[in-house]
């Protein structure tokens, strides 16, 4: 595979914008239909990196979170990569009572972080699932998932494992940040791509936009 | 006479997209802007027949130009193309005057069903 054939023209750019939009307000929607939140969304921006640069662009991009709590999920199909779902500390307790208003109020210690790590699990395969989900629909695939992996309340630093990708690799990001406006928790979805699926997702995109032309 | 479609979207992508679903056998003056505000100039400029305006952009937000949109002329018909189909969006978009919301990615179908709607309301409103 050249670095020529992977290069991400402006086109596929705006393309993947685009689909990250639909997708993303898909799983907002989904979300929505599952709690009782509204979340406000925003422009997604697209990046093309060197692997190596992945973690020192994750961590500037949530520079302003001093602790993190973070649901990281692979995914694989011809279209493959991770998500990382990244909450500043504390977003998982605002969520608990959205999800089980019953146990607002339980502050046993134990229970409650275990409540916490399940609400920040299960927001994040909502919003990762259909998101990749439909990314993946209107690219012609169908991905699995890895089990979601979930750390609660931890510096950033070190929290996006370095050794993710080989660090030569190209990775494409897709990132969104949104708002739950009921509790004011704002948060990032990021979707890195593999390098062995870039050229896959060149002609995906390609095929998607013919149906335009 | 040629219908004015105004195309209000952030993504020159996305006003590709829907511009290419428009019916091939109706003639279609086309306008596009790439943020609310301009597409708020825009409106007042040219009085489209048609507003299809996105939710999520820069500058202006699609809510803010419904609400201009709205107070500038009461009777426009503004569709609300979006991937933003949360009921709380739709119902907001809604109570604000939208038309209809259109789902993204459109569809030659979606947008022919659209004008259709669009056709009856005048039919019935304007004779």
């Amino acid at each position: 595979m050249d670095n020529e054939s992977l290069l991400v023209a402006d086109e596929e750019r705006d393309i993947l914008q685009e689909l990250m939009n639909i997708a993303f307000g898909k799983a907002a929607a989904e979300l929505a239909e599952v709690i009782s939140i509204f979340v406000v969304l925003s422009v997604p921006s697209i990046k093309v990196l060197k692997a190596a640069q992945l973690p020192e662009y994750l961590q500037e991009e949530i520079r302003d979170f001093a602790d993190i709590s973070i649901v990281e999920q692979n995914f694989w199909g011809r279209f493959k990569g991770s998500a990382f779902l990244v909450f500043p500390a504390g977003a998982g307790k605002a969520l608990i009572s959205l999800l089980d208003p019953e146990h607002e109020a339980t502050f046993e210690s134990g229970t409650f972080e275990v409540l916490e790590k399940e609400t920040l699990m299960e927001v994040g395969n909502i919003l990762i699932g259909a998101c990749v989900g439909k990314m993946s629909e209107l690219l012609g695939d169908v991905v699995t998932y890895s089990p979601p992996k979930v750390v609660v309340e931890n510096e950033p630093r070190g929290i996006i494992p370095k050794n993710l990708f080989d660090p030569e690799y190209t990775a494409i990001v897709m990132r969104t940040v949104f708002r739950f406006e009921e509790r004011d928790v704002r948060g990032f979805l990021f979707l890195v791509t593999t390098h062995d699926s870039i050229v896959w997702l060149k002609k995906a995109l390609a095929a998607f936009i013919e149906h335009y032309e | 006479m040629a219908m004015k479609i105004l195309l209000v979207d952030d993504s020159p992508i996305s006003r590709k997209m829907l511009k290419s679903c428009f019916p091939k056998d109706a003639t279609f003056e086309f306008h596009e802007a790439g943020d609310g505000l301009d597409g708020c100039e825009k409106f007042r400029e040219i009085g489209p027949d048609i507003t299809f305006l996105d939710l999520t952009m820069p500058v202006m937000d699609g809510v803010q130009a419904l609400e201009h949109m709205k107070k500038h002329c009461r009777d426009a018909v503004i569709i609300v193309a979006t991937a933003d189909i949360q009921t709380g969006s739709i119902e907001k978009v809604m109570g604000l005057g939208a038309f209809m919301v259109l789902k993204k990615p459109p569809t030659k179908e979606s947008v022919r069903s659209a004008l259709l709607k669009v056709g009856e309301y005048r039919e019935a409103h304007h004779g």
